[in-house]
């Protein structure tokens, strides 16, 4: 038998190593194509997501549509908000939000009215649970829900809206970008 | 060939085979590490797949993504019956709605506002009679529907407004109860003797004054009037 000489194992080498390098180029091009699955797993967990909570604000629209309860709908991205009652607007308003507002929390969605606040003279504020508070500028809010995030009215626009509503009462919260 | 020649062949055979062996056993070396070279990326790419806990395999991943695109598909079926149905429920119709609080009257279709006007409503103030009759003039809260529309309304005067002035109480067919000109032009009836009329104390419009009733200026009145119809809902809150 003949000894495997240098040129011989050389020559191995180089074919083993071309084999290498196709093996690899196949493992790449897998890899892209899991690569672009992953992107598209991604964002269609984020439009289901959207999907989901768009369709909890239809449920809830639908739901309030037959309750004979007036309701508000808070849209923390233009600062703007509704009293509504079934199919029609009682009343639009503006506020303004305490420091530690932001478009993410209060969290989107359902919110339930815990407590209606009855300062003197006029310093009403509406608790919404660990959700939010509505005040205005002199409100009197109890000091566990000092933390909460605020929105502020004017008075007389709070105080409208105080007097619509009742404990049980219910917000939603819109997310940014959902069709009202 | 003598013996001494022959073993100085073999040794030189000898040495020849170990150089070749000490050659072999280097380009394995050179082999093993270029493979661990090459497939390093590979192993280094697949470690944090695995930490997602995502589907390692191609085919998982399909799996995986087709099952979204059918939940998704899905989602968007149930939305878009749920606009539908809320849709149907939505007209075009004028309203009218009272802020008791903010003493303001706006006339209303969807979310546009038509007109905004400044009202007075119940004073919330209780009164009593001798005979023990009392009253809470409060304007009432709650979802209305425009009865009827008058032109120059007559006032048919009540008991409380008798007992409010110390003045004996009428039989209730007594024509001195008939009053005109203090209700305004116009007047839209609400029921239970509520009234959206207008008013000679213009001066205290945005304030609770009323005995219930719901008071406008002379040029809101005459907007309101003309713009709805008997039929027309009235959110009064």
């Amino acid at each position: 038998m003949r000894k495997p000489t240098l040129r011989h194992t050389i020559a191995y080498a180089i074919c083993a190593g071309s084999l290498l390098l196709a093996a690899v180029t196949w493992c790449n091009a897998g890899g892209d194509e899991r690569e672009a699955l992953l992107v598209q797993q991604r964002m269609l967990r984020e439009r289901i997501e959207t999907l989901k909570y768009e369709q909890d604000y239809l449920l809830f629209e639908k739901m309030l549509y037959r309750l004979h309860s007036k309701y508000l709908v808070i849209d923390t991205k233009s600062r703007t908000g509704q009293l509504k009652y079934q199919n029609r607007v009682l009343k639009d308003f503006k506020f303004t939000a305490s420091g530690n507002f932001s478009a993410l929390t209060p969290r989107a969605g359902i919110a339930i009215l815990t407590s209606k606040v009855e300062g003197k003279p006029d310093r009403h504020a509406l608790v919404f649970g660990k959700s939010f508070v509505m005040k205005w500028k002199l409100s009197t809010v109890p000091r566990r829900e000092a933390s909460l995030p605020a929105i502020s009215l004017t008075r007389k626009e709070l105080l409208s809206v105080f007097y619509a509503v009742e404990t049980g009462s219910m917000a939603f919260i819109l997310r940014s970008g959902t069709q009202n | 060939m003598n013996s001494r020649t022959r073993s100085g062949t073999a040794l030189s055979a000898l040495r020849r085979d170990l150089l070749i062996s000490r050659k072999v056993m280097h380009a394995t070396k050179v082999m093993h590490s270029a493979l661990f070279v090459l497939f390093l990326p590979v192993l280094l790419f697949a470690a944090p797949a695995e930490q997602n806990d995502i589907p390692v395999s191609a085919e998982a991943l399909r799996g995986d993504v087709e099952a979204l695109q059918r939940e998704a598909a899905l989602l968007e079926e149930e939305n878009q019956g749920l606009r539908k149905s809320l849709a149907t429920q939505e007209d075009a119709e004028l309203y009218i709605v009272v802020d008791t609080e903010g003493n303001e009257l706006q006339l209303r279709r969807g979310n546009a506002v038509v007109h905004t006007a400044v009202c007075g409503t119940g004073s919330r103030q209780f009164m009593a009679a001798e005979s023990g009759t009392n009253w809470f003039f409060d304007t009432p809260i709650g979802s209305f529907t425009v009865l009827g529309r008058e032109r120059n309304p007559v006032w048919i005067r009540p008991d409380w407004s008798y007992v409010e002035e110390n003045m004996p109480v009428p039989a209730p067919e007594d024509p001195d109860r008939l009053v005109r000109g203090v209700l305004g032009k116009y007047a839209l009836l609400l029921g239970n003797g509520y009234k959206i009329h207008g008013t000679k104390w213009t001066n205290l419009l945005g304030t609770h004054f009323t005995h219930g009733c719901i008071s406008l200026g002379d040029d809101d009145l005459e907007i309101v009037y003309r713009s709805v119809k008997t039929g027309t809902k009235v959110y009064i809150y």
